[in-house]
């Protein structure tokens, strides 16, 4: 049962929120104003597994319709895109990402955040899903853009360890893409510079990870689920940028001030939970606040590094061999990892982040992300005793959370682990 | 019925029916009551607690403390606390039968397997989705498209002896497919066991997914239902418990929970 409702996080233990605004509002601003964009073109990519560093080389700006979606979708703009799709054809089980994407890409159509760019060129670098495949093709008939395919091999090995010869055919792929680039923009490729994007863009990764691991101090000073949804942004869009590097040292010094003076996300740590799973965005405020009722905080999650694996030692950014260690992070993409890694992951987190339950959230939209959760939450629960819940919503559609439902869910796991406390 | 000492009660505004319990202070049942939620929820739960408090001869000031549960529990104005049905049902099926390690709840909305401990305390739990197929409601849709109230179907089902196969994928398709099976000459009997079969597989995946550890018990509106029980059973392979009173194991939780809170905050 709801017992307190947790206090704002002070202002000045929330400067690192107010900057991820600023750096998100700069950055859809240089894609909406043709003033601030310059002659900068704009390249479609997905926020899992791509070669930013590569784009930056040719001053493409990428445009992830992934977050311009749930940007929309987080100030209730969804229904109307996810409308105008299923008006075309697409089915109500389609991914809403895929939906919204195609919507906002039609001729004429106002969104929340106002139109939407339309790509100069498509990357698809992304294995993980079927569907989006599908996605960029009609966003390929539809615009004329010309589409970029990487072929990213699945990661096959338990142990999460790459053949060389899939290193290798990842890397002759992004050679491949630089001399389309090159085609395509007329400019030469600095490489260089390249390798000086890499080197800014291993710096702010290992500011994340050190980052993220603050989620270990008992109470930790964030959580690591909902307020590291705000925090993903800039190592996501903005990565190989000064600015990215900037955030991320704001960010882990005010976790460092958070921890000296006590501060964080709720008014005690009552519970520590390990959260799996794409949040719910129309309601994300809502659905962060099932749990901080409870006083629970997320100290570890999967979501955040579905930008990069950054803390489990799968890649390294490395300017010496730019393109094989960008392969190496391409293939350790989240949905790219087979499922006992996924799950043994989770499993590693409860232990070494000292958490007290694990909390799925799965989405309809997305079978990448949601297949085998049901096996994830039974092997957590069954063999290793580990207290797992089970929601379901969406990501972007409004339509699927209904929360009186979740709720009752929530509250009966924390009136469970409450008594496993007592015993 | 009268009685000596506190008394606590337990209410369960369900979605289809609201449930109320009574125990002592050593959690012997003193009374039930039940009456249908509507859709005023807090009418409804004054209404039933009236009438609990009535067959036991006892007024509001008896009660020492009363919980409420089930989806309306947060509009029960007059409860001391909220609990949850998923605990609630669980200390329920543990009073009524104490050797219960599963509980199989199905009411009107949803369904739940619950896997418990010897103290009746939640070990897991799992639930349908948003969906109505696996639910009571499921054999509602399928009793109207006949013209039969809940309270026959399940009998009628028990004289099958062909039964017809029923898709399990929706509540509302189950209506339609009902009249369809009909009206191809099938055999009542036989459709109202395909019926319940139907609705006990669907169930019997969640309680798999929690672990199937005997005694299990059934519980919820759907618990009466007789032919409900032997097709749960015969799927299972095992024996469910299931009385008269397993339909208020809600509202008997409910009750033993202000029964521990009491004696909890006497305590500290």
């Amino acid at each position: 049962m709801a017992e307190t409702v947790s206090a704002p996080i002070p202002r000045d233990f929330d400067r690192a929120k107010r900057l991820q605004g600023e750096l998100v509002k700069a950055y859809l601003q240089s894609l909406s104003d043709p003033a601030a964009r310059g002659s900068r073109r704009i390249g479609y990519a997905f926020v899992m597994a791509n070669p930013i560093e590569i784009l930056s080389a040719f001053d493409i700006l990428p445009l992830y319709p992934e977050i311009t979606s749930l940007n929309i979708s987080y100030r209730g703009g969804a229904p109307p895109l996810i409308a105008l799709a299923e008006e075309e054809g697409y089915s109500t089980d389609a991914c809403g990402y895929v939906k919204m994407g195609i919507a906002a890409a039609m001729d004429n159509v106002q969104t929340i955040l106002g139109p939407i760019p339309k790509p100069d060129v498509l990357l698809l670098s992304y294995s993980g899903c079927q569907i989006y495949i599908h996605w960029w093709e009609q966003l390929h008939y539809r615009t004329g853009a010309p589409i970029f395919v990487l072929d990213i091999p699945y990661l096959r090995d338990f142990d999460g360890n790459i053949p060389k010869h899939d290193i290798e055919y990842v890397a002759a792929q992004l050679w491949e893409f630089v001399e389309k680039l090159e085609a395509l923009t007329g400019r030469r490729f600095d490489e260089g510079n390249f390798k000086e994007t890499v080197r800014r863009s291993g710096e702010a990764w290992g500011l994340w990870r050190r980052c993220l691991e603050m989620g270990k101090r008992r109470p930790t000073p964030f959580d690591a689920y909902f307020e590291s949804i705000y925090y993903m942004a800039p190592i996501t869009f903005a990565r190989g940028s000064e600015e990215c590097i900037a955030f991320y040292r704001v960010l882990l010094d005010e976790l460092q001030r958070r921890t000296e003076a006590g501060v964080g996300p709720t008014a005690e740590e009552r519970y520590r939970l390990v959260f799996e799973g794409v949040p719910n965005y129309p309601f994300f405020k809502r659905f962060w606040g099932l749990f901080r009722e409870h006083n629970a905080r997320g100290v570890a999650s999967t979501y955040p590094k579905v930008a990069g694996m950054v803390d489990t030692g799968s890649f390294r950014l490395d300017p010496i061999r730019p393109m094989e260690s960008l392969a190496e992070y391409m293939i350790h993409a989240y949905c790219n990892w087979n499922m006992p890694m996924r799950t043994h992951l989770i499993e590693r987190y409860v232990r070494e982040y000292a958490a007290d339950g694990v909390v799925i959230h799965s989405i309809k939209s997305c079978r990448s992300f949601s297949m085998g959760q049901g096996d994830i939450r039974e092997y957590l629960a069954k063999e290793c005793d580990i207290p797992t819940l089970l929601i379901e919503s969406d990501h972007v559609d409004p339509r699927y959370f209904s929360e009186a439902q979740m709720r009752n869910r929530v509250d009966a796991f924390f009136e469970t682990l409450s008594v496993r406390g007592r015993s | 019925m009268s009685t000596s000492g506190p008394l606590f009660a337990g209410i369960d505004a369900g979605s289809t029916y609201t449930k109320a319990a009574l125990v002592d202070g050593q959690g012997q049942l003193v009374a039930t009551s039940i009456d249908m939620t509507g859709v005023n929820i807090l009418a409804a739960a004054k209404k039933v607690y009236a009438d609990l408090l009535a067959k036991a001869c006892v007024g509001e000031g008896d009660v020492a403390f009363a919980v409420g549960t089930g989806y309306g529990r947060y509009k029960i104005t007059f409860g001391k606390a909220q609990v949850t049905e998923i605990a609630c049902h669980a200390k329920g099926a543990h009073f009524l039968f104490p050797q219960t390690r599963t509980v199989l709840d199905m009411g009107g909305q949803d369904t739940k397997a619950i896997r418990i401990d010897g103290r009746g305390d939640v070990v897991d739990f799992c639930m349908n989705d948003k969906c109505a197929a696996g639910t009571g409601r499921f054999i509602e849709g399928a009793a109207r498209a006949i013209g039969l109230s809940l309270a026959e179907v399940g009998d009628i089902s028990l004289r099958s002896s062909q039964p017809v196969k029923i898709s399990s994928t929706c509540a509302v398709f189950a209506e339609m497919e009902t009249q369809e099976q009909l009206a191809w000459g099938n055999r009542l009997e036989d459709i109202l066991y395909g019926v319940h079969a139907a609705i006990a597989s669907r169930a019997i995946g969640l309680v798999r997914r929690v672990g199937i550890e005997p005694e299990v018990t059934f519980t919820g509106g759907v618990s009466l239902n007789r032919g409900m029980k032997r097709c749960l059973e015969e799927q299972l392979g095992i024996r469910l418990n299931a009385d008269p009173l397993t339909m208020f194991c809600g509202a008997l939780g409910a009750a033993q929970f202000s029964l521990e809170k009491m004696t909890a905050s006497a305590v500290t």
